[in-house]
C-alpha cells in the first residue's frame, strides 16, 4: 500500500532532481541581481532602469517577440486550419515540418542568404531590372528594426505552431461544423463556436511559449541583429562576458526582469483560463 | 482451485465500496456477479485479480493467502470489457504473450487455443484487422492461454452488438465447461447473469444481497432489493412480496388484495403478450404477461392472499458460507 | 468532391521545402551573382573546404556525444515522469505537471548564468558533462510533454493486462510500453537534437569556450567562408538529426515485437 502510493513520487524522482537545475539557476540569477557588496540592494536594478541603453533594449525585445509570436500565430492558425486535411497525410505532414530539423542560428542564415542587400532577392531585383543597384534594397538583415530577426522567427515558429495545433484540430468533430451551418451559422461563426474555444488554450500556451522564447534567445539576434537597440539577451549576454564584474550584476538584473515579465504573462493566462473553466462549470451545474 | 474471499473491505475517500464481502466458490463452478452500474462490481474483480489492495479482509486461493500478492504473480486471469489486444502484436503473438512472460513453450498451445476460438485463419493478423467480436475472442484466448486457475470477466460482451453477444455467451460458456475452469463473471444484465453463472452473487452496497443459484433467488428472494432488482416478484412493502405469476387480472375465489392499475401499452414478449402497468398504490410501473385479450385502460389486480410471501431472515446475506 | 491541392503545395513547396533546397543547391554552386547576369556554377568545393577543416570534425563528433547524451537523459527523465503523471493520479498532480513544464518559459540565458558560478564550483564549468546538463533545460520539459501524453494514449488498462498476463517490470516495460512509445522516442530524438544543436550561448557560457559544438563555430565561420561553404555548413546542421534519427531507428528495431511491417497506423 505504501509502496502503491508512493510509486508515483519514485517515478518523478529524476524529473524532480532536473528541476533542481533551471530552479537553482534562476534562484541565483535573482540573488546575484540583488547583492550588494555588504546585503542585499537594488541598486543594480536601478542602474538598469536608469539606463538609456537597457530601456531602449527592453522595448525593442518586447515589440519584437510580440510582433513575431501574434504573427507566427495567426499565420500558423490559418495554415492549419486551412490544411488540417494534408496534415493527416505522412509526406505533406514532413514537409511542413522539416524547417524544425534545422536550429534557428541556421534558419537566420537563409534569412541572410534571401534578404541581405546582396542577398538573392537583390541580386533577382536587380537582374530584372527593378532597382538600379543592390544598394537600393530595403536593409532588411541587421537592421535597428529588426524586421530581420521578426521573419526569422515567423518564418521558423510556423511548423511549432501547425505541430502544435494540429492534434487539436484533428480533433474536431465535423458534425460541429455541420451543426453550427444547420443552425444557420456563417463560416466566421463556425471558427468563433467551434474552434476558437478549443484551440484558445494550446493558442496560449504557444504564444506564451514563443514569446518567451524569441524576447530571450541570443542566436539569432546575434546574427541578424544591429548594436543600438539590441535585443535584452545580447545585451545581457555582452554585460556577462564584459570583463568588468560591475556589469554582470546588470546582465542578472536584465535577466531577471525579463523573466518576471514573462511569468506575470503565464500567470495571467492562467487566471485567463482558469476563470473561463470555471465558467464553462458553473454553467454546467 | 477454489477461491475463498473473507470479509472484504475497501473504501474510496468516503464511498464503501465493499463491505465485508465474503464467498466461496468451488474448483470448477461458474459464479456470476451482477448488480446496478456503478456499484463497485468491477473494484471487486480488480482486487480479487490484484490490481487493487483491499482495506482490509483475505482473499485465499486453494487455502493460500494472496491478498498481498501482485498480479504479476497471480495466476488469474481477466477479460476486461474492451478487447485491450496489443495493437504491435499479431494475433498469435497476442495469445502467446502470458506464456511467453512465464517461459512457457506456446506454439501447441496457441495452436490449441486459435482453434477453440476460430481464429486460427486470423492468427498472423494484427488487432485493428479483426472485428469486435473475434477481438474480444482472441482476448479470451490469451486469457486462457497461461492457463489460468481462475479466470475473472468483466462484462466482455457488452461492447458487441446484441446478437453477436448471445452466440458470444454460449460459446463462452461452453468453453469454460469443457476446460474446467472456475470462474467469475461480472455484468449488470441479469439474463446474462444467469446464463454465465451457476451461481449469482447478487452485489449492491459493497456486498452481496443475496448469494445463491437463479432459481433459488426466484423461489426465495432474501430481501426488497433482490425483490426490486429482479423482476420476478412484486414487492408489496417491507416484509412482503409476490410472485408475478400470481398476479391474477380477474377475481379469485378465496381471499384476496385488489389492486387499481393504469395500462400504459402492451407490448410482446416471447411471443406472449405482457402489459405495461401502473400501479398507483407503489407509484411503480410493473411488467406482466396478460391474457391475450383486451384490456381496459383502467383494471384491477387481484392477489390471492395466500400468494402473499415473506421475506424470510432479517434482510442480510451474511451465511451462508 | 474534387480538391485543389495546388495551393498547399504552392505554399508548403514555397515556406518550408524552398528554404532548404535554397542552402542545397547554393552550397553546391558559386556564390550567386545573378545581379552581374551570371548563372549557376556547380562546384564542389564549399563540402571539400568544409570538410578539410579540422575544427569541423571535432565539433561534430562533440556535437554528437553531447546530443545523445542530452537525448538519453531526456528519454530516461521523460519516460519515468510521463508514465507518473498519465498514469497514476495523486496529490499535487497538477502542481508537479506545471512545475516541469515551467522551465520552458524560463529564460535559459538566465538559468545558464545563475548556474555558471555553481558549475564553477563543482568542476563541471569548461566540461562537456556541464554542457549536457545545461542543454537539459530547454529540452526536458518538450520531452516530458511528449511521453505524458504518449502514455495517457498507450492507457493504463493495456499495461494492467500485460500485468495480469503475468509479465515483470522490465518485460513489460520492453514488450509493451517501449514498442508503443516508438513514435513518441523519434519525436523527442529530432527535438532535443536540434535543441541542443541550436545552443550558441548556453554552451559558451557553461563550456566557457572549451567546449566546442558546431554552434560555437559557426559564427567564427560566418566572418571567414564565403556563402557556398556557410550553406554546406548549414546542411551539415541538418544531417546530424537525420544520422541520430538512424541510430534511434536502428536501436528501435532491436525491440521485441518490432521487426513485423507496421500495417496499420495508431
Amino acid at each position: 500500500m505504501r509502496l502503491f502510493r508512493n510509486k508515483p513520487w519514485f517515478l518523478l524522482l529524476p524529473a524532480l532532481l532536473f528541476l533542481i537545475l533551471p530552479s537553482y539557476g534562476l534562484a541565483t540569477a535573482i540573488l546575484e541581481s540583488i547583492r550588494g557588496t555588504d546585503g542585499f540592494t537594488g541598486e543594480h536594478y536601478e542602474t538598469l532602469f536608469a539606463s538609456d541603453r537597457f530601456t531602449a533594449s527592453f522595448l525593442f525585445s518586447v515589440r519584437t517577440a510580440l510582433i513575431a509570436s501574434v504573427l507566427s500565430l495567426a499565420a500558423g492558425v490559418l495554415l492549419t486550419r486551412t490544411f488540417s486535411g494534408y496534415l493527416e497525410k505522412n509526406i505533406p505532414r514532413l514537409s511542413v515540418w522539416l524547417p524544425m530539423v534545422f536550429p534557428h542560428l541556421v534558419w537566420g542564415y537563409i534569412m541572410i542568404l534571401l534578404f541581405a542587400e546582396t542577398g538573392l532577392f537583390s541580386q533577382l531585383l536587380v537582374s530584372l531590372g527593378w532597382i538600379e543597384s543592390s544598394n537600393e534594397f530595403p536593409i532588411w538583415t541587421r537592421d535597428s528594426n529588426g524586421i530581420g530577426i521578426i521573419l526569422t522567427y515567423i518564418w521558423k515558429e510556423i511548423p511549432f505552431v501547425i505541430l502544435m495545433l494540429f492534434p487539436v484540430y484533428s480533433a474536431i468533430p465535423r458534425s460541429y461544423y455541420d451543426l453550427v451551418e444547420t443552425l444557420g451559422g456563417s463560416r466566421w461563426d463556425q471558427f468563433k463556436t467551434v474552434e476558437w474555444p478549443r484551440i484558445l488554450p494550446v493558442l496560449l500556451e504557444v504564444f506564451l511559449i514563443i514569446f518567451a522564447f524569441t524576447l530571450t534567445a541570443y542566436e539569432v539576434p546575434a546574427l541578424l541583429g544591429t548594436t543600438f537597440p539590441e535585443m535584452v539577451s545580447v545585451l545581457s549576454y555582452q554585460w556577462f562576458y564584459s570583463g568588468s564584474f560591475e556589469d554582470r550584476p546588470l546582465a542578472f538584473a536584465a535577466m531577471t526582469g525579463t523573466s518576471f515579465l514573462i511569468m506575470l504573462g503565464a500567470l495571467a493566462a492562467y487566471l485567463y483560463l482558469n476563470r473561463k473553466r470555471m465558467r464553462a462549470m458553473r454553467g454546467r451545474l | 482451485m477454489t477461491i475463498q474471499v473473507e470479509r472484504l473491505s475497501k473504501k474510496f475517500r468516503i464511498d464503501q465500496v465493499l463491505n465485508s464481502l465474503s464467498f466461496k466458490l468451488e474448483a470448477g463452478e461458474k459464479m456470476s456477479i451482477v448488480g446496478p452500474s456503478g456499484s463497485g462490481k468491477t473494484t471487486l474483480l480488480r482486487i480479487l485479480a490484484g490490481l487493487e489492495i483491499p482495506d482490509q479482509g483475505t482473499i485465499l486461493l486453494e487455502e493460500k493467502d494472496v491478498t498481498r500478492l501482485s498480479a504479476r504473480k497471480r495466476n488469474i486471469g481477466l477479460v476486461f470489457q474492451q478487447p485491450l489486444l496489443f495493437p504491435h502484436m499479431t494475433v498469435a503473438e497476442n495469445i502467446a504473450y502470458g506464456a511467453h512472460m512465464n517461459g512457457k513453450k506456446t506454439e501447441s498451445t496457441v495452436k490449441d487455443l486459435l482453434a477453440a476460438v476460430n481464429l486460427t485463419e486470423a492468427s498472423a493478423q494484427f488487432p485493428a484487422e479483426l472485428s469486435g467480436g473475434q477481438q474480444q475472442r482472441a482476448a479470451l484466448a490469451r486469457a486462457l492461454a497461461n492457463e489460468p486457475e481462475i479466470l475473472l470477466l468483466d462484462e466482455p460482451f457488452s461492447s458487441l452488438d446484441p446478437n453477436l453477444r448471445q452466440d458470444m455467451r454460449y460459446w463462452v460458456r461452453d468453453l469454460l465447461d469443457k476446460r474446467g475452469i472456475t470462474s467469475i463473471f461480472v455484468t449488470h444484465d441479469r439474463e446474462e447473469a444467469m446464463l454465465m453463472g451457476d451461481k449469482i452473487g447478487v452485489f449492491h452496497e459493497g456486498t452481496f444481497q443475496q448469494f445463491a443459484t437463479a432459481e433459488e433467488i426466484k423461489r426465495n428472494p432474501r430481501n426488497p432489493f433482490i425483490v426490486e432488482f429482479f423482476d420476478h416478484h412484486l414487492l408489496l412493502n417491507d416484509q412482503q412480496y409476490v410472485h408475478i405469476q400470481d398476479i391474477q387480472f380477474s377475481e379469485p375465489s378465496g381471499p384476496c388484495i385488489t389492486y387499481e392499475a393504469e395500462l400504459l401499452q402492451t407490448t410482446f414478449r416471447f411471443s406472449e403478450k405482457v402489459a405495461h402497468l401502473y400501479v398507483k398504490e407503489f407509484d411503480e410501473k410493473i411488467t406482466l404477461p396478460t391474457p391475450d385479450d383486451d384490456l381496459s385502460k383502467h383494471i384491477e389486480l387481484y392477489i390471492p392472499k395466500d400468494a402473499v410471501q415473506h421475506f424470510q431472515s432479517d434482510g442480510k446475506c451474511n451465511d451462508e458460507q | 468532391m474534387k480538391r485543389n491541392h495546388l495551393p498547399f503545395y504552392f505554399i508548403a513547396g514555397l515556406l518550408f521545402i524552398a528554404p532548404t533546397l535554397l542552402l542545397l543547391v547554393q552550397s553546391f554552386t558559386a556564390p550567386w551573382r545573378f545581379q552581374r547576369g551570371e548563372g549557376l556554377q556547380f562546384q564542389l568545393n564549399s563540402w571539400s573546404l568544409l570538410f578539410s577543416d579540422p575544427n569541423l570534425w571535432s565539433a561534430t563528433l562533440w556535437s554528437l556525444v553531447i546530443g545523445a547524451m542530452v537525448l538519453l537523459m531526456n528519454v530516461f527523465i521523460g519516460l519515468t515522469s510521463g508514465k507518473a503523471l498519465a498514469l497514476y493520479s495523486f496529490q499535487g498532480r497538477t502542481i508537479v505537471e506545471s512545475l516541469l513544464l515551467a522551465p520552458i518559459l524560463i529564460p535559459v540565458l538566465a538559468v545558464a548564468m545563475g548556474l555558471h558560478l555553481f558549475m564553477i564550483r563543482v568542476g563541471l564549468a569548461d566540461t562537456w558533462v556541464g554542457v549536457v546538463l545545461i542543454h537539459l533545460v530547454p529540452t526536458v520539459p518538450y520531452s516530458i510533454k511528449i511521453f505524458h501524453h504518449a502514455y495517457s494514449e498507450v492507457g493504463r488498462p493495456l499495461m494492467e493486462q500485460s500485468q495480469m498476463l503475468g509479465a515483470s517490470v522490465i518485460k513489460q516495460f520492453l514488450t509493451i510500453e517501449l514498442p508503443l512509445l516508438r513514435t513518441s522516442i523519434r519525436s523527442v530524438t529530432f527535438l532535443t537534437i536540434v535543441i541542443s544543436l541550436s545552443q550558441y550561448a548556453i554552451t559558451a557560457i557553461i563550456g566557457g569556450g572549451q567546449v566546442i559544438t558546431l554552434p560555437m563555430i559557426f559564427f567564427p565561420f560566418l566572418d571567414t567562408a564565403n556563402a557556398s561553404v556557410m550553406a554546406a555548413f548549414s546542411v551539415w546542421f541538418a544531417i546530424l538529426p537525420l544520422v541520430m534519427y538512424i541510430v534511434v531507428e536502428g536501436l528501435l528495431q532491436l525491440l521485441p515485437y518490432s521487426r513485423k511491417p507496421w500495417r496499420i497506423q495508431t
